[in-house]
């Protein structure tokens, strides 16, 4: 049995799985500490059929796995609840690296080329860099082109031990890509939520112990993907946005769409859009934005609009404007402000609270002869072009992802949707108009209240590592396991492919996941040329263990 | 908005052959160092995909013999699409200005063509220019080509019209490919002084090129007063370069993007993949999107030399020979419409170095008072991919009048009726079509 657990920024959902039954699900309140939420819930979960302690403890004795889905790193960067971080970067030559980081860095000597040569070796003014660390408990150090070589990014490392962090992270072990300032941003963000993190994961581990669950127990990342708690303290930074990523996997485990798909996820304050292809989430060809800045964090393709079912409604000259501010309550629950929500209630697209109440709300904005509905319809109206104006960004954005052969160029990368899928509290009403408004038929699983809980447990768990070679100068590097090594005496595609599937396995084991096979994601080959001979091969590889589901489930609809 | 537009193309699928200059390789290093830096993230700067360009766009400039469909690659349309794609998003509005990192390259490829020659097959310049002019009316343009070598294709292209400023500086032709360029190649009688030509000798440097750019090229553009600016990015001007000779830096050409505002970039040459090119692009795309470039260097400066005295010298004969020029057109022009007549006609051999195909050209302007006339070009070819090819070719203009279309007809029928002529065109650039008759 697995047991996926949610901890949202209102509620905290659990549910138990069970092949490809849902055996229970519980809801509570998120509380400020974590841990009361999480245990009630568990309460919840195991006590919703009154079983005798026995049967309990037979049913945890069952489960294998826990999977924690949360928004707590993303909360602690909102509220800004984070540790100062020492931040040295080796930018060498190049753009100036001005308002890229969060906090202005330490700039160290040391620069690696885009070969992977040393043209600087890593040095630092100690005096400067003792001053500057001052205070500070964590750090986080990148250089440019480490990905290709990290000689400099090590010894610098080496050089802040002198200075007792509890913890520094590097950049290119975050992340084997190309792109310094995402990996700087990872690793600064790594290390201003590692405390915060650690104590996270103190709390889950202390509050399973407690309701004596002892199975291996992971945390859902950006991607989709799960790793364990211990291996996630490595590179707390993807434990990011993963409320959404569970409400993707939850789709895809409750009803994956066949064909090219918008989901959305509507809930009192934000709606996540996701897309879909071929039954599969894309994932973003960039990293996710974490407070403004541009990060190597794997994500999907994402977004989060202020807006949903709480929002507030403001007429203005131009018409109506709907969030991204939180009203509170919807007027039909009693709420103060008219909500989208009482929109929704007033033309009947959804059926909760007291009608009477969201009519009275809509004509408070009434003009002249208007009635309710009329002012409801333009609201919604609103609303929906609102999300529109965001997807076709989206639609723009996977449309211009880097071709880089004329074979991309031919296939072309138009997203077309053909489907929408709503999950969330508030999904019926908004998604239903946002179908009619863009000629799509609308499907809302059933089961969707708990998505994210659902998406949690049955996350399969991924691992992510890059191999590029130079034969020319006769090394490789995966840069993620730290390893730089010379090349076997014969080296092509499949040999790059046997090295990193190895790698790959022997961080399986270690963290004791039951890898299935790892796919290529990427590889690229190039002739190197001198003087007009060829004098090499450069061999770029990237390989993963997919993420996705493990198994699909039956939805069913519960009251809470 | 944001600043600059950026298509990067690099065509990981292309070559010429394996170990030629124009290989897939070509621009990896470029596309390796802008991921690093972060370049496409930056708020400055909006990513475009290339689209294709269609066979009519090529054929506003191109004859193809027997057809610019049998001659070119994919590649080749996404390259000139790129540029197309550079430049609606200039002209909708959406950035300040663009820049088409993308190959194949183009600045060799003629209006006639049988094949390569100088790596480029079609003129992605000037398929661009004459879409800025059907699709939105442009009519003055300046073309701005920095590649070390001198664009003997668009001078070609280009040579006949009034409204096309173009300026190449490159390494003198004595000295390198394609051995043209020069002051006296300055235009056709009406569009005499158009065609500034400023061959620079080997070795110059950024303080070269800076000096003729403030001291000639500047001032000339702005008298020109163009709607649009076209650069050539060509980078083969670099120290590292290992076709050519000269010592221009990145910062070297950082610095003359930045001043010359181009509307639309478009890359060109530049073969020194590893030493050069990751950072001159860098440098030009932060130089056009508005931001520091200060930081771009080289990390190997080994083979850069200061340039000798000679090379100033050269610089500032050409701005008075070239300036005095251009300060002259109008009278010259005058002149030399006097005494051609009605008609101006030249020869041209054409070596087509990829495929090793001579071509003997005629090119008669033929010029009328009512409108700006036509050309009729008589062509043969030797040893193309298709054997010998020979062709009577009719160009119209935008504005040719009715009269002057009657007349080419006649020409194109006479001549068809030698039975000289295995292939008799026309083309005509307000149906952009190439006709076979
Ligand atoms: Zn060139
Ligand atoms: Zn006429």
């Amino acid at each position: 049995m697995l047991l996926g657990i949610d901890v949202g920024g209102t509620f905290t959902d659990a549910v138990l799985i069970d092949g490809d039954v849902i055996c229970s699900m519980a809801k509570s309140e998120t509380t400020p500490d974590i841990l009361g939420g999480i245990l009630l819930s568990l309460d919840r979960l195991f006590s919703a059929e009154k079983l005798d302690k026995e049967i309990i403890d037979a049913e945890k004795m069952r489960i294998t796995r826990v999977v924690i889905s949360s928004t707590i790193v993303t909360n602690a960067l909102v509220e800004n609840k984070i540790d100062q971080v020492f931040l040295a970067v080796m930018a060498g030559p190049g753009m100036s690296t001005k308002g890229q980081f969060p906090v202005e860095p330490y700039l160290a000597t040391g620069y690696i080329d885009h070969r992977g040569k040393v043209i600087t070796a890593e040095a630092i003014d100690y005096d400067l860099v003792k001053k500057m660390a001052t205070g500070k408990k964590v750090a986080a150090v990148s250089g440019k082109f480490s990905v290709r070589n990290q000689i400099n990014e090590k010894a610098l490392r080496g050089d802040l031990k002198k200075c007792n962090f509890l913890k520094i992270f590097s950049g290119s072990e975050l992340s084997g890509e190309l792109n310094f300032i995402r990996r700087t941003n990872s690793a600064y963000f790594s290390a201003a939520v590692y405390t915060k993190y650690a104590d996270f994961i103190r709390q889950i581990k202390k509050s399973l112990n407690e309701r004596e669950i002892n199975a291996p127990v992971h945390i859902l990342k950006a991607d989709g993907g799960t790793l364990p708690l211990e291996a996630s303290l490595e590179q707390p930074v993807e434990a990011v946005f993963t409320g959404p990523a569970a409400s993707v996997l939850g789709i895809e485990a409750l009803k994956p769409p066949s064909v090219n798909t918008i989901s959305l996820d509507v809930g009192g304050t934000t709606t996540d859009i996701a897309f879909w292809e071929k039954g599969q989430p894309l994932m973003s060809p960039k990293g996710a934005v974490l407070a403004g800045f541009n990060t190597a964090v794997r994500a999907f393709h994402m977004r989060s609009l202020g807006l949903g079912g709480d929002s507030v409604i403001i007429r203005t000259k131009e018409g109506f404007v709907v969030g991204p501010e939180r009203a509170g309550r919807a007027m039909a629950l009693g709420g103060r402000a008219p909500t989208l929500s009482d929109a929704f209630i007033t033309l009947g697209l959804v059926s909760f609270g007291e009608g009477r109440l969201a009519r009275e709300a809509m004509k408070l904005y009434a003009r002249g002869e208007e009635t309710e509905k009329q002012v409801a319809h333009a609201v919604v109206e609103a609303a929906v072009k609102k999300i529109k104006r965001t997807i076709d960004e989206m639609v723009y954005q996977w449309g211009i992802q880097p071709v880089y052969t004329v074979n991309d160029i031919i296939a072309g990368n138009l997203f077309k949707p053909e489907l929408l899928i709503g999950v969330g509290g508030a999904a019926p009403g908004l998604v239903k108009a946002l179908g009619d408004y863009m000629h799509l038929p609308v499907e809302i699983p059933v089961g969707a209240m708990v998505a994210n809980a659902i998406g949690a447990a049955l996350a399969k768990p991924t691992l992510t590592a890059t191999l590029r070679a130079d034969t020319t100068e006769n090394y490789y590097i995966i840069p993620e396991a730290g390893i730089k090594a010379k090349l076997p005496h014969y080296f092509n595609k499949q040999v790059a492919q046997e090295l990193l599937t190895a790698w790959l396995q022997a961080a399986a084991n270690k963290w004791q996941i039951i890898a299935p096979v790892a796919e290529i994601v990427a590889y690229e080959e190039f002739a190197t040329i001198h003087d007009y001979i060829s004098s090499g091969k450069i061999i770029y590889l990237k390989m993963q263990l997919q993420p996705g589901v493990l198994s699909h489930v039956i939805g069913r609809e519960v009251a809470f | 908005m944001p600043n600059l537009g950026l298509v990067f193309f690099p065509a990981f699928d292309w070559m010429i052959s394996p170990t030629h200059p124009e290989r897939q390789e070509r621009l990896l290093y470029t596309r390796d160092q802008l991921l690093e830096e972060g370049i496409f993230d930056l708020p400055q700067i909006r990513e475009y995909r290339p689209r294709m360009a269609s066979i009519k766009d090529l054929e506003r400039v191109h004859i193809g013999i027997p057809s610019i469909a049998k001659l070119i690659t994919p590649a080749h349309l996404v390259s000139a699409g790129g540029c197309l794609t550079a430049a609606d998003a200039v002209m909708r509005g959406e950035v300040k200005c663009a820049f088409a990192l993308v190959r194949p390259p183009g600045h060799h490829a003629m209006r006639v063509v049988y094949g390569i020659r100088g790596f480029c097959t079609i003129n992605i310049e000037a398929v661009m220019v004459e879409y800025l002019r059907s699709k939105y009316g442009v009519k003055k343009i300046a073309i701005v080509d920095t590649d070390v070598h001198h664009g003997d294709g668009s001078q070609d292209i280009f040579y006949h019209d009034p409204d096309v400023l173009y300026i190449s500086f490159h390494q003198d032709g004595r000295t390198l490919y394609p051995g043209t360029g020069f002051p006296n190649e300055a235009g056709s009688p009406a569009a005499l002084g158009m065609n500034l030509n400023l061959p620079l000798l080997p070795g110059t440097g950024d303080e070269g090129i800076h000096r003729l750019f403030d001291g000639l090229i500047r001032p000339v553009l702005d008298e020109f007063n163009p709607e649009i600016i076209i650069n050539s990015a060509g980078q083969d001007n670099h120290f590292s370069d290992p076709l050519a000779s000269m010592n221009v830096t990145a910062q070297g050409y950082a610095s003359l993007a930045a001043k010359l505002k181009a509307d639309i970039a478009v890359l060109e040459g530049g073969y020194s993949v590893e030493a050069a090119l990751p950072y001159v692009n860098t440098g030009i795309v932060l130089a056009m999107a508005g931001m520091d470039y200060s930081q771009v260097i080289e990390p190997d400066q080994t083979a850069l030399h200061l340039q000798s005295t000679e090379c100033n010298q050269r610089v500032d004969q050409l701005i008075d020979q070239v300036g005095q020029l251009w300060t002259d057109r109008e009278i010259l022009r005058k002149e030399a419409m006097s005494k051609c007549g009605r008609q101006w006609q030249r020869n041209k051999s054409i070596y087509y170095d990829e495929e090793g195909i001579s071509e003997n050209q005629r090119e008669t302007a033929h010029y009328c008072e009512n409108c700006s006339g036509y050309l009729t070009i008589e062509t043969t070819a030797a040893n193309t991919r298709f054997g010998d090819q020979n062709a009577y070719i009719v160009v119209f203009n935008r504005d040719t009048c009715s009269i002057c279309r009657e007349n080419a007809v006649a020409l194109a029928l006479k001549a068809k009726k030698t039975g000289k002529w295995d292939n008799i065109l026309i083309q005509d650039k307000t149906k952009s079509i190439v006709a076979n008759i």
